[in-house]
């Protein structure tokens, strides 16, 4: 027998022996449905209904993967999400996923699973020599033995440390599959399937209300599944299957399975998400991998049932060593023995439940170890009539093996020490409610000295806490507890519900004494398995002063990575509350967080990936501009063509060039639609925008318009751009494209809150209407020709900062404006934006006899310099109108947004940073915006600061670069020669203060 | 100074560019073309106008729109549709007037002259109705809010975002079908969310 056992714990069970260790009968696994899949790379066969562990044990492979720090060999501890080692890579290639438990993934037909962090092999492990090096990688390992020297810690310690102790590998290629969100509401949510969840849901369901039930397995039942147990005179698998059935025939019923409930967050919304196809080999086309919900309920029910705590003792990460729980999962869902010969290391009574199921489905129970100083006789009999040893009082003190465990030393109630053949451990020291997710909202779980566990505190608002969930472990509980508090919840909603009496269950024993750590382990004997914390790592952390539970956590690790200590925070706890003296609720817990379990970033993500990470806002011209090789830049969420390259030329400079010295000599045309348009209305519309602007508009008559200055509240300049008076009452005022929604949110605050005494009405026309720049001293004549006839916009009957409504095309309405950015003869077109990519091909083609030239972003930034206007670099929320030269034109007589707050000492200082122009003293010499000014010889500080450079340009008409920026005193300072420093670019350029306006400073080319 | 003769660009020029024009393709996409789990039907050429009504006007604007359009204004979260024509709530004292052609509201500005601001936005916004058997539950990705029959039916109507561009939608009948207007620029983005949406369920854009 032990030469047999012996063989099957070699990592790897033979083809001969395919599925050896399947029972002959029961589970839910669909026997004739087998499926072939691969575990580095040898082919397996299981059953449609395993999971991959499940297939696995059947196979007899007990080694999984190898441990975080020190290598050991790791098997399969649980059988559900707690899962804190067998952690494989699933799939290949970009679908490559890692650190997937093997105790979630669905078994589908041509699953590749490997193991991770070994090197050669699984079996061979050279890293393994880590495990020897122990007294190293002992807690704190990172904060003592790589201090010094520092340097090497990027270059050397760092990788060398990924390199020995870590998880799988994520997919080198793009993620193929696609991710999908949705939302979901209910009256009552449940957060589970088990006996409790499935309770509450008919309880609701049947009322009438809208319920979801959420449940992460694939197959709905929770325990009922893994345990035979009777509901009714019904197996409670059978009863939890017409559960299922009766929940989908309601209509308001929604049960989503494979489906992990994350996150609570406030006003009884969660997250979800739903693994949509996971348990296929490629999802189908066009379905999602996975779905992220939203879920928003009115009730919640929390169902989420209880963890299983493993014991402390050595070597009790021994690959078939597993909680008690989970091999009854295995032998009842699944049909598979992990082991021949199990013994039973128990503080529980349902710990002796496995010894009749491993009977039941044919294995052989050599020992119950109860670590209690006495136990039911019943429980005794029946394990002694099946030829167990049975030993109380004692407790298993060490394992051995080398690859998979093969006996347990065990010690007995007179400390006499005996070693037992097995093949595999079930350990039973309690259950631990799931009291994570009604602690996300900061709630603390509080300790329940009767069941020796925490269960949950204050719920967050709206949730009741039922089953194994809130501490009640027994079946009649579940059943009650989640019956009434799914009828409570409905009723909540207005439903007319009632739980109905909970079927008959039967009988069942609850005893329990945990034990925190065995007295004397031989060997290493791990509190958490994932990041290799033994008992030992929590005595130095208490040595070491790190007490608190949050230094334990941050200095050994435990309870941190991919299983956030579900099956070791309380080992961890509870061997420190010992050392220090305290009680497990005085030691406490560290927070938990959300998410309960991983969720990829790519259920977040959704739709949001490469160029849907964000919408993009599309300009009218755009199709033209991408026909004719239009380069675009981000603006905002915009798309804006940037500049136009002609055959030929080599770089944008020479773009640019040309299309600045087209404009200036020509025609050009630009869109702008990305300005903001606001429409103002009302009776009191003017009044309106004398209070919202800083310079005059009561003398501003029909048919004109006039540039406008913004401030905000507190006297700094908000925006600047156009109103023009299109009727007595109407307006259209114009705002950055960077400020178009702050200023629409500015003006509606005004509106709605400073002034609701005026008659005002505003809405947003930014995308009604496409607008086209057409400057040069040929805009007229190309205007001519798109206008319809019968409109005078010459200079006479239009002149510079005039407005009409004119049509184009034989009548299609259309707004013309005379306002220039460029500082040449210009124009904005405004027509329905439907006609945009109309009217900007008849632009074009109006402007061909004029040799006209589309232009972009770049060319209108160039010609906004050459005229010293500022733009978003200037008017940046640190700059006054003042400040940018525009102190001249604010209205006195009259009280705007803004008025007082600007007369402010800071503000008026007259040694503020003030707009001027830049020109280098060494001609050809590139400026960098960003430079700062120091006089000249003084050596860079803070204090010898005097401003900064805020845009520059290569200037075609000056045929030099210039700059336009901030510097003390500017104005008073033309002709002063200063340096512009630029360390970060290691430029540093003389330069010569200038008017800012470097182009037809007379401004005749406007207005002829 | 001479003036070059003037030459009208030639009529054919000024085709309207409809909102979906370039971005939407007509005909079967993504799962079940054969049986699509969504209709997207893009609707161009109809009338838009933002309608506010003016400080205290309410009363008078309910009065003119109610005789000289036979349109009555919906309450906050409601339509008021006669056929294809009627108002969508937007916001406090503001309404979304839809015509099924462009000149459908042209008598408004007049009519309410001093009553109510309205401007139009015909081109300003794109709109697509979604029907099928899978509307609600394609609509439910986008929207956070709750769309069973309990909370939001036909004669509904919210303003919201999808994917994080701002929508509005309302709902026409109890198909479901739904109409979603969102603004023009936006267009190209937000059918890239339709399409990743619903072509798990198929769909067919007319």
């Amino acid at each position: 027998m032990t030469t047999l056992a012996l063989q099957r714990a070699e990592p790897l069970g033979s083809a001969s022996t395919a599925q050896a260790f399947r029972t002959a009968q029961g589970g839910l696994i669909e026997r004739r449905r087998t499926l072939d899949f691969t575990f580095d790379g040898k082919r397996l066969t299981g059953c449609h209904g395993d999971t991959l562990a499940s297939a696995l044990l059947a196979n007899g492979v007990r080694l999984v993967g190898r441990s975080f720090k020190y290598h050991r060999p790791r098997g399969i501890l649980t059988a559900g999400s707690e899962e804190p080692n067998a952690l494989v890579e699933l799939r290949s290639g970009a679908r490559r996923e890692p650190n997937t438990r093997a105790t979630m993934a669905e078994l589908y037909e041509g699953l590749e699973a490997a193991s991770q962090n070994r090197w050669p092999s699984l079996a061979v492990d050279a890293l393994s020599v880590n495990a020897l090096l122990a007294p190293v990688f002992a807690a704190g390992f990172y904060y003592k033995t790589f201090m010094w020297p520092a340097s090497l810690w990027e270059k050397l310690y760092e990788p060398m440390i990924r390199r020995a102790a870590g998880l799988g590998r994520a997919a080198d290629a793009p993620d193929p599959d696609i991710y999908d969100r949705a939302h979901a509401h209910c009256d009552v949510l449940v957060i589970g399937g088990g006996p409790a969840g499935l309770s509450a849901a008919l309880a609701a369901g049947r009322s009438g209300a809208r319920v979801i039930l959420v449940d992460e397995d694939f197959v709905t039942g929770g325990r009922l599944l893994a345990e035979r147990r009777e509901i009714g005179g019904e197996s409670g698998a059978a009863w939890a299957a017409r559960a299922v059935a009766e929940l989908q025939s309601l209509p308001e019923v929604r049960i989503l399975s494979r489906t992990t409930l994350f996150g609570v967050y406030d006003h009884g919304s969660y997250g979800a998400v739903e693994r949509v196809s996971d348990h296929v080999a490629v999802p189908a086309a066009h379905a999602p991998r996975q779905r992220l919900w939203r879920i928003v309920a009115k009730r919640a029910v929390l169902a989420a049932g209880a963890l299983e705590r493993p014991h402390v003792f050595g070597g009790n990460d021994r690959p078939g060593v597993m909680l008690a729980g989970a091999v009854r999962t295995y032998l009842n869902r699944y049909g598979v023995l992990p082991g021949r010969r199990v013994a039973v290391f128990t503080s529980s009574d349902d710990g002796w439940r496995t010894v009749a199921d491993v009977l039941a489905a044919g294995g052989t129970v050599p020992a119950v170890i109860d670590t209690r100083a006495s136990v039911p006789p019943q429980l005794r009999r029946m394990a002694e009539a099946a030829g167990a040893r049975v030993v109380v009082g004692g407790y298993v003190a060490g394992t051995k093996g080398h690859l998979g465990l093969t006996a347990i030393q065990v010690v007995d109630g007179y400390d006499s020490t005996e070693t037992i053949a097995c093949d595999c451990l079930a350990m039973a020291n309690g259950w631990n409610p799931v009291v994570h997710l009604d602690s996300h909202l900061s709630r603390r779980p509080v300790w329940n000295e009767a069941i020796h566990a925490f269960v949950p505190g204050p719920l967050p608002s709206g949730m009741r806490a039922v089953g194994a969930a809130a501490g009640l472990f027994s079946l009649s509980g579940c059943l009650e507890s989640g019956a009434r508090a799914g009828a409570e919840a409905a009723t909540d909603c207005g439903f007319a519900a009632s739980a109905e009496p909970a079927p008959a269950t039967d009988p069942e024993s609850e005893g329990h004494i945990p034990l925190w750590r065995v007295p004397r382990p031989k060997g290493k004997a791990f509190a958490d398995f994932q990041n290799d914390v033994a008992a030992t790592d929590v005595e130095l952390a208490h040595r070491e002063g790190f007490r608190a539970v949050e230094l334990l956590k941050r200095y050994t690790t435990l309870g941190m990575a991919t299983d956030q200590g579900k099956t070791s925070n309380l080992a961890g706890l509870s061997i420190m509350a010992e050392l220090t003296g305290q009680s497990i609720p005085s030691v406490g817990t560290t927070v938990f967080r959300p998410p309960f379990t991983p969720v990829a970033i790519g259920a977040f993500a959704g739709h949001h990936r490469g160029k849907d990470f964000r919408a993009t806002r599309y300009v009218p011209s755009h199709a033209w501009a991408e026909e004719n090789g239009g380069v675009f830049v981000e603006t905002g969420l915009w798309l804006r063509p940037a500049y136009f390259p002609k055959a030929g030329e080599t770089d944008w400079l020479e773009t640019v060039v040309r299309e600045v010295e087209t404009v200036r000599a020509r025609v050009g045309v630009c869109d702008v639609t990305t300005l903001g348009k606001i429409d103002i209305q009302g009776r009191d519309a003017l009044a309106f925008i004398e209070r919202v602007c800083a310079n005059p508009f009561a003398t501003l008559p029909v048919g004109k318009a006039r540039y406008a200055v913004l401030l905000r509240e507190d006297g700094f300049v908000l925006d600047d751009g156009t109103i023009a008076r299109l009727a007595e009452t109407h307006y259209v005022m114009t705002a950055s494209t960077a400020n178009a929604a702050k200023v629409m949110q500015h003006l509606e605050f005004c509106r709605q809150w400073l002034w609701p005494e005026l008659d005002v009405q505003l809405a947003s026309v930014s995308e009604q209407w496409a607008q086209y720049a057409v400057a040069g001293p040929r805009a007229r004549d190309t205007l001519r020709r798109v206008i319809d006839p019968g409109f005078d916009i010459g200079n006479e009957a239009f002149p510079f900062l005039a407005c009409a409504d004119v049509t184009v095309g034989g009548g299609i309405p259309a707004r013309l404006f005379r306002i220039s950015f460029s500082g040449e003869l210009a124009y904005e077109l405004a027509v329905p934006a439907a006609y945009g990519d109309a009217a900007w091909r008849a632009l074009m083609q109006a402007g061909l006899p004029y040799g006209i030239t589309a232009y972009g972003s770049e060319a209108l930034s160039v010609m906004r310099i050459e005229k010293g206007h500022a733009a978003g670099a200037e008017i940046n929320g640190q700059t006054t109108a003042r400040d940018l030269g525009l102190g001249g034109m604010l209205a006195k007589k009259k009280d705007y947004v803004g008025r007082l707050m600007k007369e402010r000492p800071a503000l008026t200082d007259p040694d503020r940073p003030m707009l001027v122009g830049f020109r280098p003293v060494e001609p050809g010499a590139r400026l960098r915006a960003g430079a700062h000014f120091l006089a000249l010889g003084a050596a860079p500080s803070l204090e010898a600061d005097e401003g900064v450079m805020t845009s520059v340009a290569y200037s075609p008409s000056l045929k030099s670069w210039i700059g336009i920026g901030l510097i003390r005193r500017g104005p008073e300072r033309h002709g002063e020669r200063v340096r512009a420093y630029d360390p970060v670019r290691d430029a540093d350029v003389e330069v010569e203060i200038c008017s800012p306006v470097f182009v037809d400073p007379k401004e005749e080319k406007l207005r002829v | 100074m001479s003036e070059p003769a003037t030459t009208p660009t030639p009529a054919f020029l000024w085709r309207p560019r409809g909102a979906w024009e370039g971005i939407a393709k007509i005909g079967g996409h993504g799962a079940s073309a054969d049986a699509p789990g969504i209709r997207l039907t893009l609707r161009e050429g109809q009338g838009l106008a933002t309608i506010v009504a003016a400080d205290g006007r309410e009363a008078d604007l309910r009065a003119i729109l109610a005789e000289r359009f036979g349109l009555s204004v919906p309450e906050a979260g409601a339509t008021a549709f006669d056929g294809e024509r009627g108002l969508v709530w937007s916001a406090p004292g503001q309404w979304l007037a839809v015509s099924p052609t462009r000149q459908g509201f042209d008598a408004l500005p007049a009519a309410l002259q001093g009553v109510a601001a309205v401007t139009d936005q015909s081109d300003g916004r794109a709109l697509v109705r979604v029907s099928g058997p899978k509307a609600r539950t394609l609509l439910a990705k986008g929207v956070a809010i709750d769309l069973h029959p309990r909370a939001f039916g036909p004669g509904r109507a919210a303003v919201t975002s999808i994917a994080h561009i701002g929508v509005q939608f309302w709902q026409r009948d109890a198909g479901p079908t739904y109409d979603i207007a969102v603004a023009r620029s936006f267009a190209g983005s937000f059918w890239g969310w339709l399409e990743h949406a619903a072509a798990e369920f198929g769909y067919e854009v007319a």
